[in-house]
């Protein structure tokens, strides 16, 4: 399964602005980032010249709401207009039975993902073109953006321990059917007691006031699983993706952890393949500034690369560093990282702190703090000075009420709840969702695909109530696929083993309902 | 007819249709400066200046598209769905008029001529159907002049060829609520553009039958004409169909025949369908391919010579194709048709005649000679089918409709249980009479189709008081229509059973090797009584299959 194995062909992604080269000749100047580089322009050119395309054939008829996708036979063509007349385009090709083993939603999710993040750390690629209209800037940043992106991609799946020949010969880990039971641009939350909820919550605020005269936002996890936040969903969820990716115990061992040989297999026959596409044509690398080397000093610009793998490590003090935004000029210091709030739009100090599996994010608002880095460690000591004693206690609590990685499985069932309005999301550990038959996993991706389809569809209208829906399904193979959508929460599972009627699947949908999900899904 | 006395007695009549190929030879077929545009006739019956001449097939060229487009200038606003609430008050007042068949108030004909891609109101019309060719000259559009809308029909032409040329095939675009969907039959394209909700599969099947209509007019020989032309112009070819493309349309929003791919049977006693049976019978054994008896679209009888069968999908285009072409009604025909499942290169013959405004035989056979026995066989036909009353029966059956839910007997019957579903303590009787009470039938059942695999038929209750207006009935539909395309994926399916509960229905699906039988509910409807009901409704199915089922009296299909 997985993608067709001639892998160069396997996935295109494109970002083009539709207000640039609109002029014959200058067509190029629409393209700003364009996966694999070395693919000839002719053949970019061709990619965008239809997608730009069908945006406009489909604005006739639907003016509010241009082009979501293209199904070809051999491809699926997904869109994303994440800034005004800026457009990203992922291009999957099939493997041999054509019918699309992967959601529309998920890979659009992966597209989100990717702007979103980088808007975190780069800003919007709009104000970075108007910054520097001819466009090399934005360029140079989105190319080593995404590689670094995609490279994670690879790394984070936590697929690749049990699904071995899923990475063989291919090139990207793209979401698929395998993934239906996950939701990507959702975090997951750690349940915790009342008595250590209480005392997250007066670690929080001793953290909120951190800064001398604004307050201080802040995120906490406890492995790779979201504790508190103090921020809107979108950030929350920026941060925390961010954190699993690059800051958490695990995103910091996997680097160097022995177990990883068919990672490091696989992410080294990636970049070959890369470097072989792109030397087939230095014109585009040029193009895209699309050398591999880090911060070089030949480059005029000084690129950040917030995704660059194996570049956090754990600071005596305990706190994460990294080299990636370079040193404050004239010292050795680290320049400490900085990140941009969707929500406010304010730029923060990220300093992350780690205690065994306690990984704590702190937001220190630029404009409060007046010199640099030197104010940043004085926070920091601060923060040392006044909660590190919350901080050992906490990880202590959370570490003997934690029920290791199977913590949330239930037996018999295999689950995912969307909490849609939190953007938090609660699955089955993969562990046990590999152990469902294909055909279950199918079904399961084919029904949220019409669920996905039906919520889009609803939001739409605008006099949309929020949907409401139950979809029961007995699959050929007697699995039974279940949906449940009710206010703005959403429950998926597979039953395998209820090999037994509607009443009874219906039944043990009620009792899961009742016992973990406060009885949303329950009928009454 | 006008048209066809006046015709039969031309020395050199246009014939289109020659008889040993029974191919099209198209340079005869048109001819500049005439309004006649494609015209077919049989060549035995030219030189016969009989009384009794039987008429070519006269739907084209007699503008009977475009009076009947004129007329039903009121009554379009039923049919035409666009985006604007406003409509609605409207709509339901029609609707209240064309409550009893949805089909019979409806008039086929060609909409908004005058518009083009330009008019806002053509963008905002809810579903579009083209036909175009490969070169990119536009064939059909139910909306809109096709010669405007050339420049349109080229920007389709461009996306398929585009993709085409990366060495790919486009299948659909989506863009918010409106999906783009394409097939590729050989020259021809088909396209349609809708915000309805449909799936993918359920409009690229409209598209297939759409292409299935083309040859049942045409053949595929009409490929030929693009081999030798690539610029061939094929409107004229269709010219005076429209009403037949419309009516076909129409159908996709009424007729569950159009997406089960079975047929289905006007209600009769065994005795009176064994006696129409019996006669059709006689005369397949002289010749005729296909002997049919319907009434609207429902099959009375049905015979087919040995070996011979007739595909679901054929019967549909074909009782379209003879229902919405007036001229049928008028007189006897005989007429070149094409089956396309049958054999989609070859015409066969039609004679083709109306018993009453409802009833109508079509004998079908290969021999183009054939039309002076096939009246004979049908005189023979009429004479028995008035001696055994079976005219009247139809007409009968016509007033009573079919299985009313209200009806579903009441006591279910012990030891059957279908969906197999175990007894909740909730299914006491008690709790049964309670949910009784609203209106339709028991459990709040509103609706429900039975399709028997065997027998590629089905059968559709009557809608319930819940389900009045022509409005709730499509939505009921195109909820089938989802559910079917849900239950039938092509990687994954079939399903077996199928629960969805929305905000308008409980929709219960369930599918075996024998039968699918899909129901719909209130949305409040109990989930246990629900699944109790529908084993009901198979019990009650078998109880009177002899009545809604044609049961293997013919051997047309296997």
């Amino acid at each position: 399964m997985g993608l067709s194995s001639n892998s160069n062909e396997s996935i295109q992604l494109c970002i083009f602005d539709l207000r640039r080269g609109q002029h014959e000749g200058q067509e190029l100047d629409k393209i700003l980032f364009f996966f694999p580089s070395g693919l000839p322009f002719s053949k970019q050119l061709s990619v965008i010249g239809l997608s730009e395309g069908l945006i406009t054939f489909t604005r006739i008829f639907s003016p509010e709401a241009a082009c979501d996708s293209i199904e070809a036979e051999r491809h699926s063509h997904v869109f994303h207009e994440p800034e005004p007349d800026i457009w990203m385009v992922m291009v999957v090709e099939k493997s041999n039975d054509s019918e699309p083993i992967w959601r529309e939603d998920a890979l659009r999710k992966v597209l989100k993902e990717i702007h979103s993040l980088f808007v975190m750390f780069h800003g919007s690629v709009r104000a970075m073109l108007e910054k520097e209209p001819g466009g090399g800037l934005v360029r140079r940043h989105l190319y080593s953006f995404i590689m670094d992106y995609l490279r994670a991609c690879i790394k984070r799946s936590p697929w690749d321990d049990f699904c071995c020949d899923f990475l063989v010969g291919k090139k990207f880990l793209l979401p698929s059917f395998r993934d239906c039971l996950r939701e990507r641009g959702t975090a997951q939350m750690l349940t915790i007691n009342r008595e250590a909820a209480i005392e997250v919550q007066s670690l929080v605020r001793v953290l909120e006031s951190s800064a001398v005269n604004t307050p201080c936002h802040s995120l906490v996890l406890f492995q790779d699983l979201l504790v508190s936040t103090t921020l809107s969903p979108d950030d929350t969820i920026n941060l925390f993706t961010y954190a699993v990716l690059r800051l958490t115990p695990r995103a910091l061992s996997s680097g160097t952890s022995s177990w990883s040989y068919l990672r490091k297999g696989n992410i080294a026959s990636n970049v070959v393949a890369e470097t072989n596409v792109s030397s087939q044509n230095s014109m585009s690398e040029s193009f895209y500034g699309s050398s591999d080397i880090s911060h070089g000093d030949d480059n005029n610009y000084h690129v950040v690369r917030p995704l660059q793998s194996d570049k956090w490590s754990k600071g005596k003090d305990g706190y994460l560093v990294t080299d990636l935004w370079g040193a404050e000029v004239g010292t050795w210091v680290f320049a400490t990282p900085t990140v941009l709030l969707q929500q406010t739009g304010e730029r923060m100090y990220l300093c992350a702190y780690q205690h065994r599996s306690l990984t704590l994010m702190l937001l220190i608002p630029i404009s409060s703090i007046p010199n640099g880095e030197q104010g940043v460690s004085a926070v920091k000591q601060q923060v040392l000075e006044n909660a590190s004693l919350k901080i050992l206690k906490i990880e202590e609590k959370l570490s003997k009420g934690w029920g290791g990685e199977n913590a949330y499985h239930v037996s018999g069932y295999r689950y995912l709840l969307v909490d849609g309005d939190r953007s938090a999301s609660r699955a089955s550990p993969a562990t046990k969702v590999t152990t469902l038959a294909k055909e279950s996993l199918l079904a399961m991706n084919k029904l949220r695909q019409e669920v996905e389809l039906e919520k889009s569809r609803a939001k739409l209208e605008d006099h949309c109530c929020e949907k409401d829906l139950e979809v029961c399904i007995r699959a050929k193979n007697n699995a039974w696929v279940i949906s449940r959508v009710t206010r703005g929460k959403e429950l998926y599972m597979v039953l395998e083993k209820a090999n037994e009627t509607l009443l009874y699947a219906s039944d043990a949908v009620e009792k899961f309902s009742n016992r973990y999900c406060d009885g949303t899904f329950s009928l009454d | 007819m006008e048209s066809s006395s006046s015709q039969s007695n031309e020395p050199e009549p246009i014939v289109v249709v020659e008889e040993k190929q029974r191919d099209i030879d198209i340079t005869t077929s048109t001819e500049p400066g005439s309004d006649i545009t494609w015209r077919r006739t049989t060549g035995s019956d030219q030189d016969m200046d009989l009384p009794s001449s039987p008429s070519s097939s006269g739907y084209a060229g007699e503008g009977g598209g475009s009076t009947s487009a004129t007329t039903g200038s009121l009554i379009e606003i039923e049919h035409d769905e666009i985006e604007e609430e406003q409509q609605l008050r409207i709509q339901n007042q029609i609707d209240e008029i064309s409550i009893t068949d949805s089909n019979s108030s409806w008039i086929p004909g060609k909409r908004h001529q005058n518009e083009d891609d330009g008019s806002i109101s053509w963008r905002k019309r809810k579903k579009h159907f083209f036909i175009l060719s490969n070169s990119g000259k536009p064939i059909y559009s139910r909306y809109g002049d096709e010669h405007k809308l050339a420049g349109f029909s080229a920007t389709l032409q461009a996306i398929v060829s585009f993709v085409e040329n990366e060495g790919d095939s486009v299948k659909w675009v989506r863009a918010g609520k409106h999906q783009v969907v394409f097939l590729v039959k050989g020259p021809i394209y088909l396209v349609c553009i809708s915000s309805t909700e449909e799936p993918y599969e359920s409009l690229r099947g409209q598209l297939e039958l759409i292409y299935g209509q083309m040859l049942v007019i045409l053949t595929r020989s009409v490929n030929r004409c693009f081999e030798k032309n690539p610029k061939f112009d094929m409107t004229p070819l269709l010219g005076g169909t429209d009403a037949v493309f419309s009516s076909l349309i129409h159908s996709f929003s009424w007729n569950p025949a159009t997406f089960l791919h079975a047929y289905t049977c006007l209600p009769l006693s065994y005795a009176t369908r064994q006696a129409a049976g019996a006669v059709l019978q006689d005369i397949a054994d002289s010749g005729v391919l296909f002997a049919t008896l319907m009434c609207r679209h429902k099959v009375i009888s049905l015979v087919g010579a040995q070996k011979a069968s007739l595909h679901p999908d054929d019967m549909l285009l074909l009782a379209n194709f003879v229902m919405s072409s007036e001229s049928f009604r008028m007189s006897e025909s005989f007429s070149p048709i094409c089956l396309p499942r049958y054999n989609p290169s070859a015409f066969l013959y039609a004679y083709i005649h109306y018993f009453d405004a409802d009833t109508y035989l079509m004998l079908l056979t290969t021999n183009s000679d054939a039309f002076y026995h096939l009246k004979d066989c049908r005189i023979r036909i009429e004479t028995v089918l008035l001696k055994s009353h079976v005219l009247s029966e139809v007409q009968r059956s016509l007033l009573d409709g079919g299985m009313h839910v209200e009806d579903l007997p009441p006591i279910p019957q012990p030891g059957v249980s279908h969906l197999g579903q175990h007894m909740l303590p909730s299914d006491s009787p008690e709790r049964f009479k309670e949910a009784n009470h609203s209106i339709g039938g028991p459990a709040g059942l509103w609706h429900f189709i039975y399709r028997s695999i065997y027998l590629d038929q089905y059968v559709s209750s009557e809608f319930s008081s819940s389900i009045s207006t022509r409005q709730q009935q499509k939505r009921l539909y195109r909820a089938y229509q989802k559910l079917f395309a849900s239950m039938h994926d092509k990687g994954i399916g079939p399903h077996k059973t199928q629960f969805r509960r929305d905000e308008n229905y409980v929709l219960l699906c369930w599918v075996t090797q024998d039968f699918e039988l899909y129901a719909a509910f209130d949305p409040l409807a109990d989930k246990a009584l629900a699944i109790k009901t529908c084993n009901r409704v198979c019990q009650w199915i078998k109880d009177v299959e002899n009545e809604i089922f044609l049961l293997g009296a013919s051997p047309f299909s296997w």
